[in-house]
């Protein structure tokens, strides 16, 4: 079966970029390393891909906002692009900092590019932290998350600005059409707002989001951490044929294109 | 004329920074009468109109869903106080950048300048003007680098243009005069400055300010190691100079994996598939001591660049954090004039930290902080920095006449200027006022950016040779790769961060994330390519010659023509005397402990063995997804680890491991033997976690007071110690740095010595990550079982002592040669599987490791102490090279250890108690809950 293609961007300040790669790589596609000039200057086009990886990091610092300054410079210069992209039916995932990019990009929740209805605030902590979290996965119309519905997931969180938060009727929407993929989870295993668990307050303990299509999806924690036992903090504690929680998201997307 | 965009929060969802704020006067100031506070951010525009203002407003600044913003008006209107803190002009603004780009890609042209600030808006009708000044002095600003805004800025463009370059009369200075010259400038002594002298009457000429600024920076204690490399008189008697000493013990260890030492920017060992691994860590007192989070940042920005200009270009893969404060709670009236308070300093240093490691997506993952009151005029930063690279990339880069001076990444301006000559002076009252622009703001996506492209101009092999441009900036540079062949730049073709500099600034500017390549002419065309692909500015400075000169000229006038040779090989070599002797101190009385849970709490308690978990939850240790050891892990993430073991290239069976050892207040009472326990405790925690005793590297940091002939005993103690260590166990010093200026005196006749600070970092590979253990227990019933060599006489400098108010003289004195074979066997355990979980004992003794390894289980143990035992040395001893391990409950320790000491002290539980029993009697049952909240209360105070 073909390999899809995976646009993994690269920009100033993005730095989960070899992570994701490798992840998307184990999982069996194809990837590529591009730089957002390349694509400025036509050097690299979307149409080559069928996924569009925006991985962690600080793009351009997170100056202004978190994620805004590339979101800016995509909406200037690759707007066509990028509608056209995922109109073909091809896949998005922003993690952590590219979630941030997605919603201010607009392509998340509404894929309507310009339109920002939904915002990552500072955390309610006030700081940056890195934790490991578990996440409940909502069943829904998420493309990624194909077959682990109802299932607790344990992932890191690494960020300053991941409060997930919009207005009462967004969330409504969010929330009536399927579109919560991911929820922070307390020891109980169900949605929770208490920190340490819920470690950055968000709005309904989510986690992640995908657009009404399940095919652009966003999320705070970083799946791409764990695709190898090694890299969970406890792999000395689980059993010895513990699958990584991480590596199912990227295997998803692969087997997208491969079913289709 | 200036449009001013201010954003603020919608009234009624959280403020985060303003509810943190509000925390910190409330909490940390103990200022009540501030019941709310508000922040808005403030960005200014030169050269746009109000209309393109509005419009950069709703594209860019302000977002609907959650703020609200005002075009040239007020946002906070109802506060009692509303002050606005900006960087001071000149401190570069590294969000300026962002702005301008994003305004360009939305279309915006004719913007000239921007900026951004913050306002702070204070509620509370109670609120005094003295109040809001401790607030602005103590907590929002720092005034080396920023200011309350009292009135606009009329314009954001830095004008200027540079002065003349000025000759200096050396040649008929007589002694005072030097003096006065070298003063809270040059930090030479008398000798050299004649040297200089001579060497300009011998050339018929006086030096112009470029060339006197450049010896006094190539010839700083900072940069040339003068004490290092000093002839030592110890005692009478002539000894080899100590940086000789180290190299000399390396060399004999003649360890195969050792593929440079000491002489590139760091040290480097062999790793496998045809990879190497390097590390170096470095101080970074003198600035984190008057602009903490700007002097962490730059700390750690320099030790990053460290490490990617070795051999021709290396990848970071993990960074490191060992600091030494006075403790957070130290009142405000003994902190001494002209130093800042402790607890800001150590939030303030770990957000530099913090702030540039996660922006360049550079684990932080291995550290301590060391509390002591005798930090309290000056703190210790270490940071450090490890990475990776291709063997055949491995050795230092040899520039060749006709090359080019290539400088990539970050603009030059007056940051950081004499910030070489600086550190290597002493502390006193007038060390802020003086050396405010010893301090900048770091950019670490610019070093990120900056970093990718050298990297890709490697695999290319483009580069011939590389080196960071930090101390001494282009002076020190380019100095030093040309030193064998000379070199000529031409200082105006410099990148500006704003116009006005001098050309002896130009040269002499310590501005951040810059590097020196040389390259040959035929490359330069591709790294221009790479560069501009990356973002990145590349410029041609000059070129290497081959006439062993360092000539740089201003506008084809030539402002310096030195002789490399006499840059580097004319100063004197020093003769210094030292000689230490044993101070006495008191001894505590014996105690018989009646209240072991109330002494329990206090030890775990201590801040030299409370949980550091807070502080490392803000690094982003996850990164680069390449922990299989994270610094905390176990049930609940609580458990500390004793090293980290990182994966650098995902998917491989192999990694490489880092731990570090220190214990300042050890080198109080012994610096032999202090030396020798943070040495031992550095290769036990890495031990301890399955690396093997014959693929450790060391790295040696000496945090020093200005080295008078009592501090240099010490220091000579401390060298022979690290030579003495590795020549028993094999294990090599590769990289090191000494930073000999922690001294503080004051005008009223204040002088603080820090205790001496060794800092002993551990690195090397490991095959097979699936073969390590952690410090948690993993399950109830298993045996616990103490190994290694322990004299439980000898107590002094514990942390069990220092509650009592005492430091005592009788100190662990380890046996690197007994430790060695230790060492082997708990290895050898390791990796043949019959250990569960593993943790060295240090601070806090067998008590703090045992109730760490339950902690980090959530698994509770039963122990028995033998009646002939003092139970108070059993339980807090902290000889270091110790083991406290976790073993199944059928296994046979003693047949495993053989003739290596070994005991077994009890099994885990699986109630959530420590229970102990002496002479079949019941001593305490402690319940885990409690002492874990005293271990990990007083750094939750701290950071909340």
């Amino acid at each position: 079966m073909a390999r899809p293609r995976v646009c993994v961007i690269k920009t100033d300040g993005i730095n989960c970029d070899e992570e994701t790669f490798y992840a998307f790589e184990k999982a069996g596609a194809l990837c590529r390393m591009v730089h957002v000039n390349q694509l400025r200057t036509g050097e690299e086009k979307l149409s080559s891909y069928q996924i569009l990886a925006l991985p962690g990091g600080f793009s351009y610092g997170d100056d202004v906002h978190s994620g805004k300054i590339l979101a800016v410079e995509l909406t200037s210069f690759l707007k066509n692009h990028l509608s056209e992209f995922v109109e073909r039916g091809n896949l998005v995932i922003g993690i952590c900092n590219g979630f941030q990019v997605l919603v201010r990009t607009g392509l998340l929740p509404s894929k309507r590019i310009g339109e920002i209805k939904t915002t990552l605030m500072v955390n309610d902590s006030g700081h940056f932290e890195c934790r490991w979290v578990n996440l409940l996965v909502e069943p829904g119309r998420c493309v990624f998350t194909r077959g682990m519905e109802n299932s607790v997931i344990s992932v890191q969180v690494a960020h300053g600005e991941g409060k997930f938060y919009t207005d009462p009727e967004t969330l409504r929407e969010i929330e009536s059409g399927g579109q919560v993929v991911f929820r922070y989870t307390g020891p109980d295993n169900r949605p929770t707002m208490l920190y340490p668990y819920n470690p950055n307050g968000s709005l309904n303990a989510i986690a992640g989001i995908c657009d009404s299509t399940g095919r652009i999806m966003g999320m705070m924690p970083h799946p791409e951490r764990f695709v190898e036992k090694t890299q969970h903090p406890n792999w000395r504690r689980m059993p010895s044929d513990v699958l990584p929680h991480g590596l199912p998201v990227f295997k998803n997307a692969v087997a997208y294109f491969q079913q289709t | 004329m200036i449009q001013e965009v201010r954003v603020i929060t919608k009234e009624g969802i959280p403020d985060s920074k303003g509810e943190e704020v509000l925390y910190e006067i409330n909490h940390a100031l103990k200022i009540k009468s501030v019941e709310k506070v508000r922040t808005a951010r403030v960005f200014r525009f030169e050269g746009i109109a109000e209309k393109e203002a509005f419009y950069l407003a709703e594209k860019l600044l302000a977002e609907d869903v959650f703020q609200l913003f005002e075009i040239n008006g007020q946002v906070i209107k109802d506060a009692k106080v509303v002050l606005e803190v900006a960087y001071k002009p000149g401190v570069m603004n590294p969000e300026a950048a962002s702005l301008m780009k994003s305004a360009r890609d939305l279309g915006i042209t004719g913007l000239l300048a921007a900026d951004s600030s913050w306002e702070y808006g204070f509620y509370g009708d109670n609120i005094t003007a003295a109040e809001i000044e401790r607030i602005v002095k103590s907590l929002l600003v720092n005034a080396t680098v920023e200011y309350v805004v009292r009135k606009a800025p009329e314009t954001l463009i830095i004008h200027g243009s540079p002065g003349p370059t000025e000759t200096i009369p050396i040649r008929t200075m007589n002694g005072d005069e030097l003096m006065n010259l070298s003063r809270d400038k040059l930090f030479l002594n008398l000798e050299e400055m004649t040297v200089i002298q001579k060497y300009f009457s011998e050339i018929g000429r006086d030096p112009t300010d470029c060339e006197i600024e450049i010896i006094a920076q190539t010839w700083s204690e900072h940069c040339v190691h003068k004490t290092f490399k000093a002839r030592l008189i110890v005692d009478g008697k002539e000894k080899k100079p100590l940086f000789q000493r180290l190299k000399e013990a390396t060399k004999k260890c003649g360890n195969p994996l050792v593929l440079s030492a000491f002489v590139d920017n760091s040290g480097v060992a062999e790793f496998y598939d045809g990879l190497a691994i390097c590390g170096k860590v470095e101080t970074h007192n003198s600035p984190s001591a008057i602009e903490p989070y700007g002097g962490a940042m730059t700390g750690s920005g320099g030790v990053f660049r460290d490490t990617v200009g070795t051999g021709l270009g290396a990848k970071v893969v993990a960074s490191t954090d060992m600091f030494c404060f006075a403790p957070p709670e130290t009142s405000e009236n003994e902190i001494p004039p002209g130093c800042l308070h402790p607890h800001y300093l150590l939030r303030r240093v770990v957000a530099g930290v913090r702030d540039y490691g996660n922006r360049m997506g550079i684990p932080t993952n291995n550290g301590s902080v060391h509390f002591h009151r005798d930090f309290r005029a000056k703190p210790t930063v270490i940071v450090g920095s490890y990475g990776i690279l291709p063997v055949e990339c491995s050795q230092k880069g040899k520039p060749r006449p006709g090359d080019l001076v290539f400088v990539l990444g970050g603009r030059t301006g007056r940051d950081g200027i004499h910030g070489a000559t600086f550190s290597s002076g002493e502390m006193t009252d007038r060390t802020i006022e003086v050396n405010a622009s010893a301090v900048q703001i770091g950019h670490p996506i610019e070093e990120k950016r900056m970093f990718d492209a050298i990297v890709a101009a490697r695999d290319e092999n483009l580069i011939r040779a590389i080196t960071d441009c930090g101390a001494g900036g282009f002076a020190s540079a380019v100095g030093e790769m040309g030193a064998e062949t000379g070199a000529r730049i031409a200082l105006d073709r410099a990148p500006l961060k704003y116009p006005g500099l001098s050309p002896w600034e130009i040269l002499l500017s310590e501005s951040q994330e810059r590097m020196v390549l040389a390259v040959s002419p035929e490359n330069a065309g591709r790294i221009f390519e790479i560069c501009k692909g990356y973002n990145v500015e590349a410029t041609i400075l000059g070129e290497f010659t081959g006439d062993g000169r360092f000539t740089a000229t201003y506008e084809s006038k030539t402002v310096m023509d030195l002789d490399m040779k006499f840059l580097h090989d004319g100063l004197p070599q020093r003769l210094m005397k030292a000689s230490w002797k044993r101070p006495v101190f008191d001894e505590p009385p014996v105690v018989r402990t009646e209240d072991w849970r109330g002494l329990f709490v206090s030890i775990l308690g201590h801040l030299n063995v409370c949980s550091k978990e807070p502080i490392v939850r803000l690094y982003d240790h996850g990164v680069q997804g390449t922990n299989a050891l994270p610094p905390f892990a176990g049930d609940d993430g609580s458990g500390p680890n004793d090293c980290v073991i990182l994966t650098p290239v995902l998917g491989k069976p192999y990694g490489m491991f880092i731990s570090h050892g220190l214990n300042p207040v050890l080198n109080k009472i012994d610096p032999y033997y202090g030396s020798i326990w943070a040495a031992a405790e550095a290769v036990s925690n890495a031990v301890s976690a399955g690396a093997n005793p014959k693929e450790i590297f060391l790295i040696d940091n000496f945090i020093w007071p200005f080295p008078d002939e009592e501090a240099l005993g010490a220091l000579d103690l401390a060298v022979d110690a690290c030579t003495d260590f590795s020549l028993a166990t094999g294990m090599p010093f590769i990289s090191g740095k000494d930073s000999l200026s922690s001294t503080y005196r004051g005008k009223d006749g204040t002088f603080i010595k820090i205790p001496p600070v060794l800092c002993i970092s551990a690195f090397g590979r490991i095959p097979d990550v699936a073969k390590t253990v952690s410090t948690d227990f993993k399950k109830p019933g298993s045996k616990i079982v103490l190994v290694g060599h322990r004299n439980l006489s000898e107590m002094a400098g514990s942390v069990y002592y220092d509650i009592l108010g005492h430091l005592g003289n009788n100190l662990p004195k380890i046996n690197p040669a007994m430790l060695a074979k230790v060492l082997d066997a708990v290895h050898k355990a390791i990796i043949s599987g019959s250990v569960l979980s593993c943790h060295d004992i240090s601070e806090g003794g067998l008590a703090a490791a045992l109730s760490e390894m339950c902690f980090g289980g959530g698994i509770g143990a039963a122990i028995e102490i033998a009646g002939n035992v003092n139970p108070e040395n059993f339980l807090f001893n902290e000889t270091a090279g110790c083991f406290l391990m976790e073993m199944p409950a059928d296994s046979e320790p003693e047949e495993i250890f053989g003739d290596t000491p070994c005991t077994i002290i009890g099994k885990t539980d699986s109630e959530q108690n420590i229970t102990a029993v002496r002479s079949g009697k019941l001593l305490f049952k402690l319940s885990l809950s409690e002492l874990k909240e005293a271990w990990q209360r007083p750094m939750k105070e701290v950071f909340r």
